[in-house]
């Protein structure tokens, strides 16, 4: 959990070129400005590394800090493993 | 051969998801027939987004001998499948002289994709197969994005000024301002111009889904609860010739390109600008001698993004004041996807037909209103009205903005 809330943050302080050391849980997106190519960046980064889709405007994500993006990515990772194991069993 | 000219259409030709000709894609239109559906040149397992409006009930060996098909990708196609219905209904010859004095200018955006992408997955080794660096031999002059254009000089005989247009999503528009400045100027005598995009492969799908701006249900432009734009294929071709010679041989003039205005924004790789689209509006007005107030009917650019359709929005505010109120906004990208380069010509037919039917195209898929969309796009059904003067507007990624004025034949 930890681990992958620092990776999350690596990613968008580098994507977006944001200063590392300024970002927490609690830090509003909206406040950090951040342009459209970059967010695409961000997404496509955490796609990656995550090994998960991140779904369009879908409405059931209430994305407000930092903490919501956290969620949603450990939702998603969730989300793909219970496909997984839906598939082996 | 110069001076002032005005420019009549006298052909048009059409084949896209919604029918393959001007008839069947018009009547479609008409009864908001939309055409997006379950993408079938790709499979659907490594698609996140899994849908398009794709050209259907299309066999290439019924429109081209076997010699002629191998110099064709399928964009080039379209553009001739277009290109011959419109010079059909125009009833030139250019080959008896005329062909000299006439220009061919075709939009595409990406030119031959599908022959690209065959080449890559030759070239790497994709889809099992195993790579090999021997190409095809003709991969070259069929992915070129002036192919269309030169095999439009080609099937009818015309020897003058011709060129391919590439300007993204305004390549049509382009492409078609150009003709028409061209034939007012008397810098040509006739034009045959439009647009054609086939790029509806796996690697393109997939490079439009990483920009995220793909809606994942169906195109609802200027609706809330919309949420992108749906990829969508196929040519469009218009005949323009001078308005006294159309007159003069006693041919049927569907309709008059009044003037055409351009920008660039000077802006966003891929954020459309709210003043770059309005001075294109305002420039295509002064340049057809128009006044707001005459126009009735904007076939907008509308592609169901966020972002692009609350800008066009404002854009149309800001050119029209209190008379947008009034004004006809509508995209029929919510039926025939969107066409990218040849967005602008497969438009000029929908915008052409409205102004010569009386009969405007609705904005199909439409839900409920968004605040900041706040015109009338004729939601969901079309609508009888006896429209003056159209705008078609073409706004591309990177800034680009094409639009064409039209005025109904008198």
């Amino acid at each position: 959990m930890a681990e992958i809330t620092e990776k999350i943050m690596d990613i968008i302080a580098k994507e977006a070129k944001l200063d590392r050391t300024a970002l927490t849980l609690d830090t509003r997106l909206d406040s950090l400005k951040i342009e459209s190519l970059d967010l695409v960046q961000i997404l496509f980064a955490i796609e990656d590394e995550f090994e998960v889709y991140v779904p369009y405007n879908d409405e059931s994500y209430k994305l407000e800090t930092l903490r919501d993006v956290v969620d949603g990515v450990n939702r998603l990772i969730g989300e793909k493993q219970a496909e997984t194991a839906a598939g082996q069993s | 051969m110069t001076g002032t000219h005005r420019v009549a259409i006298t052909g048009l030709g059409c084949i896209a998801a919604p029918g393959n000709d001007v008839a069947s894609f018009w009547g479609a239109l008409k009864e908001a027939r939309g055409a997006i559906g379950p993408v079938a040149a790709v499979p659907h397992d490594k698609l996140n987004i899994k849908i398009a409006a794709e050209v259907g009930d299309f066999d290439p060996a019924r429109h081209f001998d076997e010699r002629k098909l191998m110099l064709l990708d399928r964009f080039a196609q379209f553009t001739l499948i277009a290109a011959r219905q419109a010079v059909k209904q125009a009833g030139l010859d250019f080959k008896a002289g005329l062909g000299r004095e006439t220009a061919a200018i075709i939009g595409t955006g990406a030119g031959g994709m599908n022959t690209l992408e065959v080449a890559y997955a030759r070239l790497h080794g994709a889809n099992g197969n195993g790579a090999t660096a021997r190409q095809i031999p003709l991969t070259i002059p069929r992915l070129m994005v002036s192919a269309a254009a030169s095999h439009v000089t080609m099937e009818f005989g015309i020897t003058g000024p011709s060129f391919a247009v590439s300007s993204a999503c305004s390549s049509a528009n382009h492409a078609i301002g150009e003709a028409f400045w061209m034939v007012r100027t008397g810098r040509a005598r006739a034009a045959v111009t439009g647009g054609a995009e086939a790029c509806i492969t796996f690697g393109t799908m997939k490079a439009w889904e990483a920009l995220r701006v793909m809606a994942p249900d169906t195109c609802r432009p200027f609706s809330g609860g919309r949420k992108g734009m749906v990829l969508g294929e196929g040519g469009a071709v218009a005949v323009l010739e001078r308005f006294e010679d159309a007159k003069a041989r006693g041919a049927e003039i569907l309709a008059e390109i009044a003037g055409f205005g351009m920008t660039a924004d000077a802006g966003d790789i891929v954020q459309p600008s709210e003043t770059g689209a309005s001075d294109a509006m305002n420039l295509a007005l002064k340049d057809g001698g128009l006044n707001p107030e005459d126009v009735g009917y904007i076939n907008a650019h509308g592609t169901g993004t966020l972002a692009n359709d609350v800008t066009e929005t404002r854009a149309i505010k800001r050119s029209f004041g209190a008379h947008a109120a009034k004004l006809m906004v509508t995209s029929t990208k919510s039926m025939h996807g969107h066409t990218l380069g040849a967005a602008g010509a497969v438009e000029l037919v929908a915008a052409v037909m409205a102004l010569k039917e009386g009969v405007v195209p609705p904005t199909a898929n439409y839900q409920r209103p968004d605040p900041a969309c706040d015109l009338d796009y004729v939601p969901n059904t079309a609508r009888p009205a006896r429209v003056g003067a159209a705008l078609s507007n073409s706004f591309a990624f990177g800034g680009l903005n094409a639009v064409l004025a039209l005025k109904r034949a008198p």
